[in-house]
């Protein structure tokens, strides 16, 4: 049973906006698969506005390598898209993997973000798609990088009354992409720790690369310096064991030492390297 | 005709129509809703509770506590130490301290937050080791439940016989039932001036003997009604919500509802017992089991529910289905602070068979043998020995189930590096364990010339009804159209005991048969099998009492000697082999299991359906129980944080069905229900060995437990 | 309070709901629809899984507002007992009911499947009923049921 609250349905983006504006107490719910279980485990609020009847924020649109998702697309929805199969395929793959069927076709890429958790199955892969969020208010609108969006765990830039728009990402063509997540049980959990990946190569030389890790540390994040590290150099066993050892080191300088990482880093290790090989 | 074939399950035309109605779709009129008020400390006297804000709470009708009960606070299968609500302490998080009765669920709920209680902590004992010893006394009498030993032969003798000796430690962990249905029910006064409950349960008549007790009311003032239960697997065999709706109904004159959350099921349901097993086994060079020493360590939380059953039952079969000619085990239950633990599928032993089984593959190990053979070589047969000393003389069937799974053994190859093979063997004794467990069974013919069933076998899922009703039909050779099934009620039907230890094919099976037998004889007589119909027979018959037949069942077996549990505990025994393939990922400790063949003695298969049906479910909880199910005080709060296999986790399973017919079970069967899940954890941590090297001796074996032995072993 | 106006297993039907009232109570308590179950509350179990457009939903997660304008459906959509459902047949045929709480979710998931895909692989029948939990049958005789309806049936919206 969920505690009392108002809610309404707009079919615009304007109507919602306004809505945002006006309404105390306001949250915005699109699948409704976090925010429901949150208020049923005491979180109140006193409006909801449903964004899952506004066309507009449901969009795929893509120009060249530059691709515009609208927040309240399905996972379901998104690891179909031949469009994002192509041209974002980590992004492909952690869609068809969150939660259960039922849970792809009624949460939403803008609810991952908004709920922002350590765990969230789709950041790593936007992480590494340079992903661009545009933001709207009434008062009118701005864009931000995820890196900057989440600013701590289940915290986001985000204003009450603000709306997220757009969720822009740079499709990666020519590279190779995979997302890997791991979990207890084969399907429907929380992963304990997630790594995605793009790759590009030139025979036996890595041109350039991209790593996120996810539910390592507060935040999903990108190993920029191990990034930097493998541009150019040779596909081989010393490369690869060394940036994985140098991930490592990233997480442990992010968040120091934690009970867990005693599981995680050696995980992380073997994962960055399985997935640098190919 | 009618046994040993694919029967439809008679429920499940009902229920693939959605038509069912579980103890949750009972509404009555003007019903209210009860909820529970629990204790949020592990070990505490309740100083002072004020329920006032929670009374004047907008639909708030009664507050109970344990002062309104007229009759015992006390439950308990065995023994009669829980109460339903707290008296001036609690024992455990979770603990019943006040029903709280409203016009809605959600004025109930709400005015639970409105309680307040103030405690004052006491000792916490958390931990079963120190439990003994502790000053902080969980009962009066002490902490320790229960202590049993089984003692044959000469230990000592026994290893010094051996060449070689493995010794090791085991440990499992809480799990919890998870049957999709939480507990429910709903209670109303009826015509008569009883009280009737509908809920959810594995055992009618027990809850009707406890509620009469509670309420201190004869127990003709009281009707126990099963609802379409959801699920049981043991959790629904401890009064859950049957007390307090009894017990509101009583104060209100009004039907009430109730119904736990997620939540509170994980809260407040009893657990499977954590046990901890020191297991050392003595072996000659040729692969003979010469000793086998067992300590067995048990938390049931503060309260005793199944927890001596569990104590007993473990020490029973610690030495697995070998003949071992020197046994010592001591098995001691503990009272703790922790969850209550109580009956899960299999009381016990599948945890000792995790321990057993991986000793023996130790063994061979260092023996440098076959697991398949040294086991072979040591497997009960008939006229072996068990470890009470009991001369086993029917139905022995291990060693065909053995044989069974042998083929793909020896065949098994590993395509990948990663790939292991386990396998994991048990025996159970079906019924409870050296007492008297009867069941009852009434046949009569009606008016329109059927033959009615009736009862008192809790179908909890496992197809009881259908397993009984081809027992009936067999019996008689009727079709289906002329039987009529009066089930789950104590009113229509006689004490058939619970729905628990594999028993109700054997038992209330055995009832049935016996009632049929005689219902049989009695229609011959009149002439049905010479072609007159029932309703004429009936029609005829002036003392309609001729029409009834009562039939009873009650496994012969001897109470086992409180010192050496020498005696003949169960009258039979089912037998199982499972092998498992598994795959270990060394990078992240994922295993997989992929393929399980499973090979178990059922006596006789009345359904087979229904058997695979419940091997498949034993392996799906077994896989739980070895890789992934845990059940954290504090943390596992539901399903998001508790995780048992879905589809995707499940291997392909071959099944095997053996029939080593058993003489006094109906037409052979014993049964399958606990059998089915037993070896499976044993199996995978075999199969984990055989695939990485590294032997878990901690269950579960999740990812994490399992890449850092992994990267223990690596050094 | 809101009018919602929806299709619920194909009649076009309408009522009002609270704000905070999920769909699955509103199936429940007004339309008396007692197949939908409550097996956690938070979508983690499966049980009250009901089609909406066809796509498996979890009813206790699903605002019922939501549903305004379309199409729901409940495991009495598939058929009654004089005429079964081919995926109702091969579940009593295969053996995949147990304890019978978690079929109506679990039917509704495998129409959702056989809709889309006439001839499923195993893997595909696993996913596609990954996100229901089944206690008693381990699945096996599940994933049977749905293999053995494909071929007979059409699953037609």
């Amino acid at each position: 049973m969920l505690p009392d609250f108002a809610s309404v349905s707009p079919e615009t983006k304007a109507d919602a906006l306004a809505y945002l504006a006006s309404l105390d107490d306001v949250r915005v719910i699109a699948g409704g698969t976090d925010l429901l279980v949150n208020m049923k485990r005491g979180e109140l609020c006193s409006n909801v506005v449903d964004i899952m009847n506004i066309e507009e924020l449901r969009l795929l649109s893509g120009d060249g390598t530059d691709i515009a998702i609208g927040p309240a697309i399905t996972h379901a929805a998104i690891s179909a898209a031949a469009m994002l199969n192509d041209l974002a395929g980590s992004l492909s793959a952690a869609c068809g993997w969150i939660g259960s069927p039922q849970i792809r076709n009624m949460g939403t890429i803008g609810g991952n973000l908004a709920n922002a958790s350590p765990a969230a199955d789709l950041i790593p892969p936007l992480l590494i798609h340079d992903t661009v969020l545009k933001i709207e208010s009434q008062e009118g609108k701005r864009e931000e990088r995820l890196d900057d969006f989440i600013v701590a765990p289940y915290e986001t830039s985000l204003k009450p009354h603000e709306l997220l728009t757009w969720v822009c990402i740079k499709g990666l063509p020519g590279y190779r992409e995979g997302y890997r997540r791991i979990a207890r049980r084969a399907a429907w959990a929380i992963s304990r720790l997630s790594v995605a990946w793009a790759v590009r190569e030139d025979g036996d030389r890595f041109v350039d690369v991209k790593l996120a890790i996810g539910s390592c540390t507060p935040m999903p994040f990108r190993p920029r310096n191990v990034e930097k590290f493998l541009g150019g150099r040779k596909k081989d066993d010393h490369t690869i064991g060394e940036a994985a050892a140098l991930v490592v080191e990233e997480i442990r300088r992010i968040t120091g030492d934690r009970p867990s990482f005693a599981y995680k880093l050696p995980v992380v290790k073997g994962l960055v390297q399985k997935a640098l090989r190919g | 005709m009618y046994i040993g074939n694919e029967m439809n399950r008679i429920d499940a035309l009902d229920k693939v129509l959605g038509r069912p109605v579980y103890a949750e779709d009972l509404s009555a009129k003007g019903a209210l809703f009860g909820c529970i008020f629990r204790s949020t400390r592990p070990h505490a006297f309740i100083r002072r509770i004020d329920t006032r804000a929670a009374m004047a709470s907008p639909g708030i009708v009664k507050v109970l506590s344990c002062h309104d009960i007229p009759g015992e606070n006390l439950f308990g299968i065995i023994k009669k130490d829980q109460p339903y609500l707290a008296q001036d302490r609690v024992r455990c998080i979770g603990e019943p301290v006040l029903i709280v009765l409203g016009e809605t669920e959600e004025a109930a709920r709400k005015a639970l937050q409105l309680i307040e209680v103030e405690y004052e902590d006491a000792e916490v004992v958390s931990d079963p080791f120190l439990s003994e010893d502790s000053t902080a006394l969980i009962h009066d009498k002490g902490n320790l439940l229960s202590r049993r030993k089984v003692i044959k032969g000469d230990i000592e003798k026994g290893f010094k016989e051996a060449d070689v000796i493995v010794e090791h430690t085991y440990s499992t962990s809480w799990l919890d039932h998870a049957f999709m249905e939480t507990e429910s029910g709903v209670g109303y006064p009826d015509s008569k001036g009883r009280i009737v409950v509908i809920s959810s349960t594995q055992n009618i008549h027990y809850k009707q003997k406890e509620i009469s007790r509670l309420l201190a009311v004869p127990e003709e003032k009281i009707k126990v009604v099963q609802a379409t239960t959801g699920g049981g697997f043991g959790g629904k065999l401890d009064v859950t919500v049957e007390g307090f709706i009894a017990l509101s109904v009583h104060h209100t004159r009004r039907p009430v509802v109730m119904r736990f959350t997620r939540e509170e099921s994980f809260l407040s349901n009893t657990k499977r017992h954590p046990l901890y097993i020191e297991y050392k086994t003595g072996a000659r060079k040729d692969g003979i089991i010469t000793a086998v020493k067992v300590g067995i360590t048990g938390d049931t939380g503060p309260f005793a529910s199944y927890g001596e059953t569990v104590c007993l039952r473990a020490a029973l079969h610690a030495t697995g289905p070998y003949e071992v000619p020197n046994v010592h085990v001591d098995s001691r239950m503990f009272y703790t602070n922790n969850p209550v633990s109580g009956a899960m599928r299999g009381f016990g032993i599948p945890q000792l068979a995790f321990a057993h089984e991986s000793q023996m593959d130790e063994v061979a190990l260092m023996l440098k043998m076959d697991p398949f053979d040294i086991r072979m070589m040591n497997a009960l047969k008939k006229g072996s020995l068990t470890a009470t000393s009991q001369v086993l003389q029917n139905s022995v069937g291990i060693i065909e189930t053995l044989r069974k799974v042998e083929p793909y053994w020896r065949k098994r190859s590993k395509k990948e590096d990663r790939a292991g093979f386990g396998l994991g063997c048990m025996y159970y004794g079906i019924g409870n364990t050296g007492v008297s467990n009867p069941a009852n069974a009434c046949l009569n013919i009606t008016g329109d010339g059927k033959i009615a069933l009736h009862t008192g076998a809790c179908e909890i899922g496992q197809g009881s009804d259908t397993t009984l009703v081809q027992i009936l039909q067999e019996t008689l050779g009727l079709k289906i159209e002329d039987i009529v099934l009066v089930r789950g009620d104590t009113d229509t039907s006689k004490d058939a005991g619970s729905s628990s230890a594999s028993r109700q094919t054997y038992i209330s099976g055995g009832a049935v048969f016996d009632a049929a037998l005689k219902m049989r004889q009695y229609l011959d007589e009149k002439g049905f099998y010479k072609g007159r119909p029932i309703r004429e027979i009936y029609a005829s018959e002036a003392d309609k009492k001729l029409l009834e037949h009562n039939g009873f069942f009650d496994p012969p077996t001897t109470p086992v000697d409180p010192e050496t549990s020498k005696g003949s505990p169960y009258a039979t025994y089912a037998f199982a082999t499972h092998m498992t393939e598994v795959e270990v990922e060394p990078e992240t400790g994922c295993c997989t299991v992929k393929r399980v063949y499973a090979a178990h003695d059922v006596g006789r298969a009345i359904n087979l359906k229904n058997v695979r049906g419940q091997i498949y479910g034993g392996i799906a909880m077994g896989v739980g129980f070895a890789l992934m199910e845990e059940f954290v005080p504090g943390k596992s709060e539901s399903f998001d944080n508790y995780y048992m296999p879905t589809s995707m986790d499940m291997p392909d399973v071959e099944v095997f069905v053996v029939e080593d017919r058993e003489p006094t079970g109906p037409f052979g069967a014993k049964g399958v229900g606990e059998p089915a899940l037993i070896p499976q954890a044993a199996s995978i941590v075999n199969a984990i060995k055989d695939a990485t090297g590294v032997r878990p001796f901690e269950l579960p074996c999740h990812i994490e437990r399992l890449k850092m032995l992994l990267e223990k072993a690596k050094g | 309070m809101k009018i919602v106006s929806f299709a619920l297993n194909g009649k076009k039907v309408s009522c009002e709901v609270q704000d905070r009232e999920l769909l699955l109570h509103a199936l429940r308590e007004r339309f008396s629809i007692k197949s939908v179950k409550e097996g956690c509350g938070i979508g983690e179990c499966g049980t009250c899984t009901v089609l909406i457009d066809n796509e498996p939903h979890y009813s206790c997660l699903t605002l019922a507002s939501k549903v305004d304008g379309h199409d729901v459906k409940t495991v009495e959509y598939l058929g009654d007992a004089g005429l079964l459902h081919p995926l109702q047949k091969a579940f009593i045929e295969a053996g995949a009911v147990q304890c019978g709480y978690c079929t109506p979710g679990m039917l509704l998931s495998a129409y959702s499947l056989l809709m889309k895909n006439e001839n499923p692989s195993d893997s595909e029948i696993r996913e596609a009923i990954s996100g229901n939990l089944c206690r008693c049958t381990g699945y096996i005789q599940i994933v049977e049921a749905i293999r053995d309806a494909a071929g007979l049936c059409k699953c037609k919206p």
